[in-house]
């Protein structure tokens, strides 16, 4: 690696043996640096593991790029130079900072540089941060809009994802023409429809160019003209050099010697013959035209009249692509000549898309479901089934009724799902093998299907339990390891579990004998009763027989049960839910009902008051049918999340949240989280943020004001205002209609 | 003395009832209500009779048995499938007693045994009989026997039922059939399962000439260097000309229409291979030969041997056989029909006087007819006579698309003798297909007579595609009897019914028959089908292997039909030719395969996904339950499977190796390289430790 002094002091050779412009710091160059003034992208690590390495090769390509822009990027090695702040703390490994000397003017979560485009579109945004301004709205652009008029042009970039490389081409053409033109860069599509969009839902980045400094009254608006090509460097500069270009070059020379600024970019150019009878009409033709064809085509008005102009008189328009010679033609209206480029010359792309067209059929014989093709890619994989007793009509009846629990697996081999879930299934085998009284078997039901059809068999995956003398049960849960690894263990504890002292009951709910399943869940559901006469005991044993497997619930049926209701408002019968030791006892009053009742309040007590969603309890918190208030917070848990966490749980105690589901979502724990912030806000903010979620009433994503403290006052505050209608929805929200999958099915007959 | 009275009294009265239902008893062998009633043992009643107890009368004695109807299997003769006792005369059965199919499947084997009838006891099959791919057919009664025994049908033997006529009960119209010793059985229902037994025969001049297939002799050897004329092309000429092949000196077969191969046809009354060897004699020039022409035209006629020497005497002389009579072929236009006097024959009155080459000029030392069988009429009543077929000349009764006769209400024919709905068409005709329809009719009874609709499975949508597959896959009976039989899938918005083996061309009348009410979310038919245009059947591009090009399939593949609503009967009469059902508003053909095995991820399941995708509007892409998790989040109505799925705490999780997999193949969002390293291990690390855990504290007993 190269080191800043040897940089500094050996000349070319070393600088050419070391590629890289990546510096690493030590301690005292770090100190030189913070006094330098100097903008640099540091990096603090201390060990490298390969999430790590890979970035670190993407920081050394960005020091390229950057270079270009006088900043630095460094690393520092903390396991050699312990920078106080930087090195320590959770943050270590996960963070590089953007520093102007000694100040921070932004850190980073190395998820979001997470490349070179991202590291470079992000260090300049940040760097930019005063000359580029950010907008959400139409409002917003049309503020920025009048203070530029008459003064400056503007420049508006549409970027749906922050940090890939169309991010990076407007912030690097930003740094380069920041000077000259407002520059602009938005997320949403609300501005998007805004600027005439016709299909806001496609993802592609784009850009304007508002002439505002040409503007003769500023009640007008801006004239924009789009960016028709792809974003990158190179078609931004041409576009804004074309934009630089006068609408329309007059010449005496004939078209074969005009040289414009069109023809070095790779540009059409567009002659007409101007008759010095009509030239006011030829001018304004002229004009007409440039204007409906800016930044696509250079349009030159040659004077006829002029003894270098050699055309034939037949002709009064001529054009010529780039590369090729002068084509000459006969203009007849002002819109054939559009016509001409819009739908012939400029349509290079047009015998690709019938290419395309052609190779569709091809293109249908891919997969297009996650889970069929992510298991087709397994289809030379061979299947270990060792653990897994596979069973026939001769062995089922007898392998059912030999182990306390037989887990029973019913499949098709050509089943997608079956075949995706088959694997999470051997994992739960291969963890459980050994030990005793649980088996772990599989019916193939393309062979054995009788089987499958006598034990009523209608769905595939279907997982039942068999024990000997009872019903088979019904596998409920997520089809997932470890869904299924815990419902087999809790199954193996009694359910209920019958209590016969207060003592017994306290080692329940925190002690022994609630440290012996501690690892299966925290949760303890019990069932207080003051006799086991009470006609609720066998409505609630059978319930319990229903959720074993779920959850694990106690039966204290005694004259002491009354202790454990005193002073509650509650008596008895009564259910009493606990999280774990130390957090308060929740206690419900037991109605008497059926046991499939029971079942669904249990279920329902259960439930966290302020949970953390995660791919498998999600589904039962949705059930609530609830606007949910949802916080994401970060990988790291950082204060700001603590705190965050905190100042929703206040008024929730209070009960004023309770039309809402609380809830969060870590992104660490469920990275898909962030794509939800993304669908929903159209970019990943700053977190922790908080956002309202009304799924069920098809309303819209409220986003909690980032710059606005998130308080529990704020928050209440805040709510208000959404019910009140004085809060933006965010865009783009909630999708109202999914898309079919491609409409690929041909019609034959 | 006032007490004694009255019990005196009541003692009279009981033993009149006991001697009341003791003959009652005695009369009727098991019978239901009121046969007590009439006094005389001559009238029994029952919901159900089933006539004759070959293989479709047992098939539908065990369906009536086991969902415990009142019914009755008359039999003439003293045990069942006595047809059989007689027929094939050469004694092989040309069904398919396939064994081993590689298969462990029940079901799906059923498509490869062509004998064995249906049962819930998985042993009671035919391989028990007979391990022989073609058994004799001394072990097809054997087998019917032990049916009858193991499930212990009602079979009444020995009750020939001379008369049958229609009855009014209760308003219902039913049928009281009368046996040769005058007992006569009531019946709310009549199943008419007798078969085809009566040799059917072409009425020409001479036709006392020729010989039944029922009565030839089946020793080759009393065919030494004779010359054979068989009338007929079907599998009862070429097996007749097969055991005499070797014997014979020359064999013809005369028919009007060409030999149609089965293989070619798929038809498997059409000639079979098993039976085709004369096909190579005569190409190969042996002698033997196959020629075409209409029956009604020909006369058989003896040769004066007189009259024949006075002309060409020593011609003849070379071919006749010791004095025996010689018979000719000629054509009726030839003969001199004065008072039909056939003796007088001179040689102008044979075709080859005419031209010298005809083909059967010369004379013949037998003619054989093997024309098949026809239904016997002779027993009904005027009242109780169902109509001729139009098709199978006549020979079958006309039956309704649910097998009812036609004109003869709650009178339904079963078996061979209602082989003129899918006449030349389908399996109908034979054990293995219309074991099938006898269910089919069972169902439509126990929906008609006992208000007990017609089975269905309710399935969720999200697992409609996984049936379909499973039955295109197994079920045997839209395989054996293909483009007649099919499965009907009643859409229902989120989920369906699923109901099979229904007779497709009664749809129009499926509400009714089977119980089950339509709805505006419209259905879906799963049918067999070999393709419509005939190729070579042996000659290149006859398979189609290309799933873009399904629709081209020749061989058997299942095919599905949606509608948005039933058709009527207007459009099942005005259906396309040779199809089974009407033009639907989407038809998907699943492309043929070489192995039968219609699940593969490319060419079988995504396209059928795509088409019930078209049919129903609806996303039915699976998803894992993160991809669930996103979009339960981020839109109003989640795909169905993860309404469906995970939803309902069914999320299909995976694991982080195939999620990978998805996220390569660019189908799950990927968090901007968000994937923690160490999903996997985490997972892993978790179970290692729970599982550390239980086994350290394994005392869960408590």
């Amino acid at each position: 690696m190269c080191i800043v002094y040897l940089a500094a002091f050996l000349f070319s050779l070393t600088s050419e043996q070391c590629s890289s412009k990546l510096i690493e710091d030590s301690s005292q160059s770090f100190m030189e640096r913070m006094h330098s003034g100097k903008t640099s992208f540091i990096y603090f690590g201390n060990h490298v593991n390969p999430t790590i390495k890979l970035f670190v090769e993407q920081l050394e390509m960005s020091a390229d790029a950057l270079q270009d822009y006088g900043i630095s990027v460094v690393k520092v090695n903390c396991s050699k130079d312990a920078i106080a702040n930087y090195c320590t703390g959770e943050k270590l490994m996960t963070r590089a900072y953007l520093f102007r000397g000694s100040e921070v003017l932004r850190s980073f979560d190395i998820d979001t540089v997470f490349d070179v485009n991202a590291i470079v579109s992000h260090v300049l945004f940040s760097v930019l941060f005063n000359e580029v301004r950010y907008v959400h709205t139409p409002a917003e652009l049309l503020r920025v809009e009048s203070t530029a008029k008459q003064n400056s042009d503007i420049v508006v970039g549409h970027i749906p994802v922050l940090g890939l490389p169309e991010h990076r081409a407007l912030m690097e053409a930003a740094f380069v023409y920041g000077t000259k033109y407002q520059f602009v860069q938005t997320t949403g599509t609300l501005v998007l429809k805004h600027m005439g969009v016709v299909d806001p839902s496609s993802s592609q980045a784009r850009l304007w160019f508002l002439h505002c400094k040409g503007v003769s009254r500023r009640s007008d608006p801006c004239p924009s003209t789009p960016m028709r090509k792809t974003l990158n460097t190179i078609n931004i500069h041409t576009f804004l050099q074309l934009m630089e270009a006068p609408l329309v070059t007059e010449s005496v020379l004939d078209p074969s010697e005009v040289d414009v600024v069109h023809m070095h970019l790779g540009v059409p150019v567009l002659y007409l013959f101007s008759q010095p009878q009509t030239q006011h009409l030829d001018r304004a033709t002229a004009q007409t035209l440039a204007l409906q064809l800016r930044g696509e085509v250079g349009v030159v008005l040659i004077h006829r009249d002029s003894p270098n102009v050699k055309t034939a008189l037949k002709y009064n328009a001529a054009y010529r692509l780039p590369q090729e010679d002068v084509t000459y033609f006969t203009l007849n209206s002002a819109e054939g000549v559009v016509k001409l480029f819009k739908e012939e010359l400029l349509q290079e792309h047009k015998l690709e898309d019938e290419e395309e067209d052609e190779e569709h059929w091809s293109d249908l014989d891919i997969l297009d479901d996650e889970v069929s093709e992510s298991v087709y890619r397994d289809r030379d994989l061979m299947l270990d089934l060792e653990s897994v007793i596979e069973l026939t009509s001769h062995t089922f009846q007898t392998t059912v009724t030999q182990n306390e629990i037989t887990v029973v697996l019913f499949y098709f081999k050509w089943d997608a799902v079956c075949m995706a879930f088959i694997q999470s299934y051997i994992e739960v085998a291969d963890a459980l093998e050994g030990m005793n009284g649980v088996k772990l078997a599989a019916v193939n039901c393309g062979e054995w299907t009788d089987i499958c059809s006598d034990q009523n068999v209608t769905s595939f995956p279907t997982v039942l339990i068999y024990r000997p003398m009872a019903d088979a049960q019904l596998y409920r849960g997520m089809l997932g390891t470890k869904s299924l690894h815990g419902f087999i263990l809790l199954s193996l504890v009694s359910s209920p579990y019958l209590l016969s002292s207060s003592a017994e009951v306290m080692s329940f709910l925190e002690g022994d004998l609630y440290s012996k399943h501690m690892y299966l869940t925290p949760v303890r559901v019990l069932g207080l009763f003051s006799s086991t006469h009470d006609m609720g005991v066998t409505p609630f044993e059978k319930a319990a027989r229903l959720l074993r497997g779920e959850t694990i619930l106690g039966l204290f049926a005694h004259k002491e049960a009354e202790q454990w209701v005193e002073g509650l408002s509650v008596n008895l019968p009564a259910l009493l839910v606990s999280r774990g030791p130390g957090v308060p006892h929740e206690v419900y009053s037991l109605p008497s009902s059926s046991p499939t009742d029971l079942v669904s309040l249990i279920k329902q007590v259960e439930l966290d008051r302020f949970p953390e969603l995660t791919v498998e309890n999600l589904p039962w918190y949705l059930e609530l049918g609830k606007p949910l208030l949802l916080l994401f917070i970060g990988k790291e848990d950082s204060t700001e999340s603590t705190k965050a966490l905190a100042e929703i749980k206040r008024p929730l105690s209070s009960g004023q949240l309770d039309s809402f589901l609380p809830c969060w979502i870590h992104l660490g724990r469920t990275p898909v989280g962030r794509s939800i912030l993304e669908k929903y806000l159209g970019f990943v903010p700053p977190l922790p943020v908080l956002v309202m979620s009304r799924l069920k009433t098809g309303e819209e994503v409220f986003l909690f004001p980032p710059e606005r403290p998130l308080m529990a006052k704020n928050i209440l505050q805040w709510i208000h205002d959404v019910e009140n209608g004085h809060e933006q929805p965010a865009v783009p929200g909630i999708s109202h209609r999914l898309p079919l999958p491609c409409q690929s099915w041909h019609k034959v007959f | 003395m006032s007490v004694i009275q009255p019990l005196l009294r009541l003692l009279c009265v009981l033993s009149l009832v006991l001697g009341g239902s003791g003959s009652g008893s005695g009369s009727g062998s098991g019978s239901g209500s009121g046969s007590g009633l009439h006094g005389h043992n001559s009238s029994v009643s029952h919901e159900y009779c089933v006539l004759g107890a070959g293989p479709a009368g047992l098939q539908m004695g065990y369906f009536l048995s086991r969902s415990q109807r009142d019914y009755i299997i008359l039999e003439r003769n003293t045990g069942p499938g006595s047809f059989f006792q007689i027929y094939p005369r050469h004694r092989k059965l040309i069904s398919i007693n396939k064994i081993y199919t590689g298969r462990r499947n029940k079901e799906f084997n059923l498509r490869h045994d062509w004998n064995s009838l249906l049962s819930d006891r998985p042993d009671l099959l035919f391989q028990r009989i007979s391990q022989e791919l073609y058994p004799s057919a001394d072990d097809f009664p054997r087998y019917l026997s032990m049916f009858v025994k193991e499930l212990g049908l009602k079979v009444k033997y020995g009750a020939d039922i001379g008369r049958i006529k229609a009855s009014d009960s209760n308003g219902n119209q039913g049928y009281i059939l009368t046996d040769q010793n005058g007992v006569s059985y009531q019946c709310s229902v009549l199943l008419v399962s007798t078969g085809l037994w009566v040799p059917q025969q072409v009425d020409f001049l001479g036709s006392d000439l020729v010989e039944g297939y029922e009565s030839i002799p089946t020793d080759p050897e009393e065919f030494k260097d004779q010359a054979v004329l068989i009338l007929g092309k079907g599998n009862s000429a070429f097996e007749t000309a097969q055991s005499i092949l070797g014997r014979a000196s020359r064999i013809h077969l005369y028919s009007p229409s060409p030999v149609r191969l089965a293989w070619q046809t798929h038809y498997v009354g059409d000639l079979r291979a098993v039976n085709n060897e004369l096909l190579d004699t005569y190409q190969l020039k042996s002698l033997d030969g196959l020629v075409e022409g209409r029956l009604e035209d020909i006369a058989i006629v003896r040769r004066e041997k007189d009259g024949g020497r006075r002309r060409k005497a020593k011609k003849r002389s070379q071919t006749s056989k010791e004095g025996k009579e010689q018979l000719y072929l000629t054509l009726t236009e030839l003969l001199d029909l004065n008072g039909n006097n056939i003796s007088k024959v001179t040689g102008q009155n044979l075709p080859g006087f005419h031209t010298d080459n005809f083909s059967l000029r010369q004379p013949y030392d037998r003619v054989i007819r093997c024309l098949g069988f026809r239904f016997n009429f002779s027993i009904f009543d005027g009242s109780a006579q169902p109509a001729q077929s139009s098709g199978a000349r006549g020979r079958l009764p006309g039956v309704t698309a649910w097998y009812e006769g036609r004109g003869t209400p709650n009178m339904f024919v079963l078996g061979t003798a209602a082989h003129s709905r899918d006449y030349r068409m389908s399996a109908g005709g034979f054990v293995h297909g219309f074991r099938y329809t006898v269910r089919a009719v069972h169902k439509i009874l126990e929906q008609r007579y006992h208000n007990i609709a017609w089975p269905a499975t309710k399935l969720p949508i999200s697992q409609l595609q996984s049936w379909i597959l499973r039955r295109v896959n197994e079920a045997s009976g839209p395989y054996q009897m293909f483009g007649v039989l099919g499965d009907i899938i009643l859409l229902r918005g989120s989920y369906c019914e699923y109901l099979e083996e229904f007779p497709l061309q009664a749809l129009p009348q499926l509400s009714a028959l089977s119980g089950r009410p339509l709805t505006d979310h419209g259905l879906l038919v799963l049918v067999m089908q070999y393709g419509l245009n005939r190729t070579d059947t042996l000659g290149p591009g006859r398979a189609e292997s290309e799933w873009t090009k399904a629709w081209r399939s020749n061989f058997l593949h299942p095919v599905l039909y949606y509608y948005n609503s039933l058709p009527t009967e207007k459009d099942m009469r005005q259906r396309p030719v040779g199809w089974p059902l009407p033009r639907p508003e989407a038809v998907h053909h699943m492309v043929e395969d070489f192995l039968t095995e219609w699940d593969q991820p490319i060419s079988h399941s995504q396209p059928l996904r795509r088409f019930l995708e078209h049919c129903l509007q609806t996303d039915l892409r699976p998803f894992y339950a993160e991809s669930c998790f996103l979009l339960s989040l981020t839109s109003r109505t989640p795909p169905l499977f993860c309404r469906q799925g995970y939803l309902r705490k069914q999320g299909i999780v995976g694991n982080s190796h195939l999620r990978q997999h998805a996220r390569e193949a660019g189908l799950m969002a990927d968090h901007q390289g968000d994937v923690t390293p160490g999903d996997d291990t985490s997972v892993s690390e978790y179970l290692k430790h729970a599982g550390a855990a239980v086994v350290s504290t394994m005392n869960f007993d408590l």
